[in-house]
């Protein structure tokens, strides 16, 4: 099974501890002057793989809160406003103000993100359950937030994100595996009438060729069958 | 979704979504899925809908393109707010869809035989699998012609996976595959004559085709151009219906074997009322085939659940959609519930020169879904309609 569209397998990433604040010069932005918070131990921590936060909301003082305290955990932010048509893919998470028109924003289709989305929700709509069910997100924060709110919802979106990705992954591998075993079923089977071999025997036989021709066990099964069948 | 709890005196129709494609490569077939879903929904309205409240489809063409699959159920499940889906003709759109259905908790009814080894929680798969055509159809082939079989197909995932299925069954009863080849799925006539020279040089005694679409039409007309004959050679299918022997001609159709839990000649009394309705409406000549009729009852299976739950919620529907049986125009068919795949039954045909299918067998009551091929269809399980 193919994987697509998923941009790059990030599994078990730890929470970064690099720092570097590098919103504020993005396409989308225009007058917003940079702001370098501690760049001074960056070289010192470069080894973690960087750590990448998207903020699209407005830049009132909700909004800068919010990137303060991102900062304060040394995420790299990237602040984007106004909105843009379509979400960036290329980042681990996603900070997005919640609007009418945001699942048709969404780049992805629900089911197979590619990032961890977190809706924002201003407080100055109506509760919109049905909305928040279409973005298929993967947390929700509350304006006015505190520092604990940001903190706890990053980590749970980041999770929530990882989980369902791995899951999808381990079907993806079960389907692989049942069609694998199919296989080392019917080579056993000939195994064991051919060659005279107990159950045991002939699935050794299949792991320790597999061993020493570095293949999987399923391209080795697959090979008894296809020369059994020439030969016969 | 406790947020939406619907006033139970409303007249408000159901809202469904429907997507088939009514243009691009895969019209021919899609198109009669699009109408076999209308007309039940019509027939259903003209009863006066489910309990008091019509059906009403919300219809998108996603022009035999995969990814617009996606996108339309998204759109249909976001915007229109639509959870319930009929649709889907290939493998492949159905794949786009699946994770939408499932991120959103949609339910995804799919008429079309296919390749099996899936379940999802958020899909009613009414075609038939594997155990329910292939098995059958291999043993009846390799009975009347011989072992050697040569594999054509459509270069996607559902004609892979079937001849890969098709493959152990032929290798298991002592037979070989002589040839195996696939051409794109957008593939034009000129690019099957050369195929099918191949396949004459091989001296096959069977042709198994899952080439699907506009191209089967050519890939049979290639065969009649270069002479071949279908009493000693025949191609033998899953996906030629009577839509594609219309289409490539009936002469060229003729001696060509289909396997199918419907074609248009079974004798029942549900297919005759069936046959007249649709050609009443489309015209006197136009044939009927497996994937308009599974199109059809399913949709009729749903709007029966519906009157019970009488909420279109996806858990609720699916519950009791399990188990459930419909007087389907191939006979009695129910819902399996361990597999949530439809037992259907087991039908060979071979194209007439009237453009027919004469059915040459016939199972005695319809097949038990098994999906995984678990029982590697050693034999074929009858399911029982009370």
């Amino acid at each position: 099974m193919q994987i697509t569209g998923r941009r790059r397998l990030s599994t078990e990433k730890q929470m970064p501890e690099m720092s570097r604040a590098d919103y504020g010069h993005d396409r989308w932005i225009g007058n917003k002057s940079e702001t370098r918070a501690a760049p001074d131990d960056r070289t010192a921590r470069n080894i973690a793989p960087e750590f990448t936060v998207a903020v699209i909301v407005e830049r009132d003082d909700h909004g800068e809160f919010l990137i303060r305290e991102l900062q304060r955990q040394r995420i790299a932010v990237r602040h984007i406003w106004p909105k843009p048509a379509q979400i960036p893919l290329q980042y681990d998470a996603i900070f997005c103000l919640l609007s009418d028109d945001l699942p048709q924003r969404i780049p992805w289709v629900p089911g197979e993100p590619s990032s961890a989305l977190i809706l924002v929700d201003d407080g100055k709509a109506p509760l919109n359950l049905k909305l928040i069910h279409n973005c298929a997100a993967h947390g929700l924060l509350h304006y006015p937030a505190t520092s604990r709110m940001i903190q706890s919802v990053l980590m749970m979106a980041r999770e929530h994100f990882q989980y369902e990705r791995r899951l999808r992954g381990r079907i993806d591998k079960l389907d692989e595996n049942m069609r694998t075993m199919r296989l080392v079923e019917r080579a056993k089977a000939l195994l064991i009438r051919l060659k005279n071999l107990s159950e045991e025997e002939a699935y050794n036989f299949l792991r320790k060729q597999a061993m020493e021709k570095r293949v999987t066990i399923g391209a080795v099964a697959a090979a008894v069958i296809d020369s059994h069948e020439l030969l016969s | 979704m406790g947020a939406i709890n619907r006033n139970q005196q409303t007249s408000a129709p159901w809202r469904v979504g429907v997507l088939f494609s009514k243009t691009g490569f895969m019209s021919v077939i899609e198109e009669t899925q699009l109408r076999g879903t209308l007309i039940a929904i019509d027939e259903i309205n003209d009863r006066g809908g489910v309990n008091g409240r019509p059906i009403e489809p919300v219809v998108y063409d996603p022009g035999s393109e995969v990814r617009s699959y996606g996108q339309y159920a998204k759109r249909l499940m976001v915007e229109d707010g639509v959870s319930t889906i009929f649709g889907c003709y290939t493998s492949s759109s159905r794949k786009a869809v699946l994770p939408v259905v499932e991120r959103l908790d949609g339910l995804l009814w799919y008429p079309t035989l296919y390749e099996g080894f899936e379940f999802s929680p958020n899909v009613i798969y009414t075609g038939a699998t594997p155990n329910q055509n292939t098995v059958q159809l291999c043993k009846a082939l390799m009975q009347q012609f011989g072992n050697r079989f040569f594999f054509v197909g459509s270069d996607y995932v559902y004609p892979r996976e079937s001849n890969r299925v098709m493959r152990e069954l032929v290798r298991a009863n002592g037979g070989t595959i002589v040839g195996e080849r696939y051409l794109r799925l957008e593939a034009d006539r000129s690019e099957f004559l050369p195929l099918v020279r191949d396949i004459k040089h091989a001296q096959p005694d069977v042709i198994f085709s899952t080439v699907v679409g506009e191209s089967t039409t050519f890939l049979y007309q290639a065969y009649h151009d270069l002479g071949l004959n279908p009493k000693t050679v025949p191609i033998a299918s899953l996906t030629t219906t009577e839509a594609e022997i219309r289409a490539m001609g009936y002469d060229v159709g003729e001696g060509h074997f289909t396997a199918a839990s419907y074609f248009q000649g079974v004798d029942t009394a549900s297919n005759s009322g069936f046959v007249s309705q649709y050609q009443k409406r489309y015209g006197s000549d136009e044939p009927t085939n497996m994937c308009l009729e599974a199109s059809y009852f399913q949709v009729n299976l749903f709007a029966r659940t519906l009157e019970q739950t009488n909420s279109m919620d996806t858990r609720r529907l699916r519950t009791s959609v399990m188990g459930a049986e419909f007087e389907a125009p191939q006979g009695c068919v129910s819902i399996n519930p361990v597999w949530g795949h439809a037992d259907v039954w087991t039908r060979i045909g071979r194209a007439n020169r009237k453009g027919q299918f004469d059915i040459v067998f016939e199972s005695s009551s319809s097949v038990k879904a098994d999906p995984y091929l678990i029982g590697y269809g050693r034999s074929l399980e009858n399911a029982s309609c009370r």
